[in-house]
């Protein structure tokens, strides 16, 4: 490293470049101060050197983050909705639980005021009636059905994220439900419930795209249908009808998972949305001055789908 | 130490103000990036060789990145930016590397 100069120094890049890679001004900065008496090296830490250090980190943060792939406006929103919707999803569950509490608290006043107007006996009849109607939670021994898409269907990878079109024979379907469901019905179920919905008489097993709407919320893969009533009876029932054949041929042709248990305690919940939608009054009113009437005893051999959870079956359009 | 200090605030400056650079200027980042690291290095290899000058320094240091950013233009220009911004990264990494190389001997002897 001396200040000589080789001939081919402007010519030859490589050379310059692996030989001397440090900037020969350096060189010939020191040797000028040397010739004119001074130290060779000038002190690191004047002005201009701090200030282009600065300039020099600056320019590094600068570049590194304008560089950076940003998060294009699409994800961010999509981020946002993602946000809302799980916080209104939280939300929603927890007015669900006060309803189911207020409910019971409802149901509890109810056989209070029932008993202390003499009307104590319309109170079993209101319990059955409510059972009937799904508007409680019970408990007791069922199947468990878990079905679930075929595994080739690339759905381990991306679960709940399923396209809006198009259609992949491995998946479960909303008509493979309905029929199993109903198969399970058919069987003797008394109460169904699918992933903790409640299905009630008026709910609807149907489909948007190609997501499974259980009375108006939409499922996730794997699907678990909770079936309470005799166990090995509803099996022997359910596996040699049409819709059991139909659950057999569906594993055997499109790979679908399916699995069935028996269980002693199960439990399916009370169907949150249940509502008064007809009310007759009784054949007599249930006055609080007579305690015992023989008309009201009449009535309650009678039942009329009066009570607070009975809902008709037939009426097919339910407002969300 | 202090040169030192002024990079991490310079950093620290950048990351917190985190100024929006206007599109125009986006290609010459990264070589301007690439020819400050140049002359960082060999900075210091100068005054680990006991010849450090900051007025070269800070010459080489503009005049690098100054010409880093003309060459990317000027490739830009011509329709052959992304080559010429090759050229310009192989000549600046085999110099840092060189350089990485000299301050390594000098600081471990090795």
């Amino acid at each position: 490293m001396t200040g000589e100069r080789r001939p081919d120094a402007s010519m030859t890049l490589l050379t310059t470049m692996m030989e001397r890679p440090l900037d020969a001004g350096y060189q010939e900065a020191a040797d000028r101060r040397v010739a004119a008496g001074l130290p060779k090296a000038t002190s690191t830490r004047t002005v201009l050197v701090i200030v282009l250090a600065i300039l020099t980190g600056f320019l590094f943060a600068v570049a590194a983050q304008s560089l950076r792939p940003k998060p294009t406006a699409a994800a961010a929103i999509k981020k946002e909705l993602v946000t809302r919707i799980e916080a209104l999803q939280e939300r929603g569950a927890q007015q669900e639980a006060k309803v189911a509490s207020l409910g019971k608290q409802v149901r509890d006043y109810e056989a209070l005021a029932l008993q202390q107007s003499g009307g104590g006996d319309l109170t079993n009849t209101i319990k059955s009636l409510e059972v009937q109607a799904g508007a409680v939670p019970l408990k007791g021994p069922g199947l468990t059905l878990t079905l679930d898409d075929a595994a080739s269907t690339d759905t381990d990878a991306n679960a709940g994220n399923r396209p809006s079109s198009g259609f992949q024979e491995g998946r479960i379907t909303s008509g493979d439900l309905q029929i199993i469901v109903n198969g399970l019905w058919g069987a003797g179920a008394e109460a169904i419930s699918i992933n903790g919905h409640r299905l009630s008489s008026t709910a609807a097993i149907r489909f948007a795209g190609q997501a499974i709407i259980v009375d108006f919320r939409p499922l996730s893969r794997p699907y678990v249908i909770t079936a309470l009533g005799d166990p090995q009876g509803m099996q022997q029932l359910f596996e040699p009808s049409f819709a059991g054949v139909y659950l057999s041929q569906l594993t055997e042709e499109f790979k679908v998972r399916s699995s069935l248990a028996l269980g002693d305690a199960l439990t399916v919940p009370g169907d949150s949305a249940a509502r008064l939608e007809v009310a007759e009054p009784l054949g007599s009113p249930v006055g609080s001055s007579a305690p015992s009437v023989p008309g009201s005893q009449k009535s309650t051999n009678n039942p009329p789908p009066s009570t607070g959870a009975s809902r008709t079956p037939t009426s097919e359009e339910r407002p969300q | 130490m202090i040169p030192v200090l002024g990079l991490m605030a310079g950093l620290a400056v950048g990351l917190f103000l985190d100024p929006s650079v206007p599109v125009w200027l986006q290609p010459y980042l990264p070589i301007a990036v690439i020819a400050a690291l140049d002359a960082v290095f060999g900075a210091i290899r100068a005054i680990l060789d006991g010849i450090f000058n900051d007025k070269v320094f800070v010459v080489s240091f503009l005049s690098n990145v100054v010409v880093a950013a003309f060459i990317v233009f000027l490739g830009d220009q011509l329709g052959v930016g992304s080559q010429l911004s090759t050229g310009v990264v192989v000549v600046l990494g085999v110099r840092i590397f060189s350089n990485v190389a000299s301050i390594r001997r000098h600081l471990f002897k090795a």
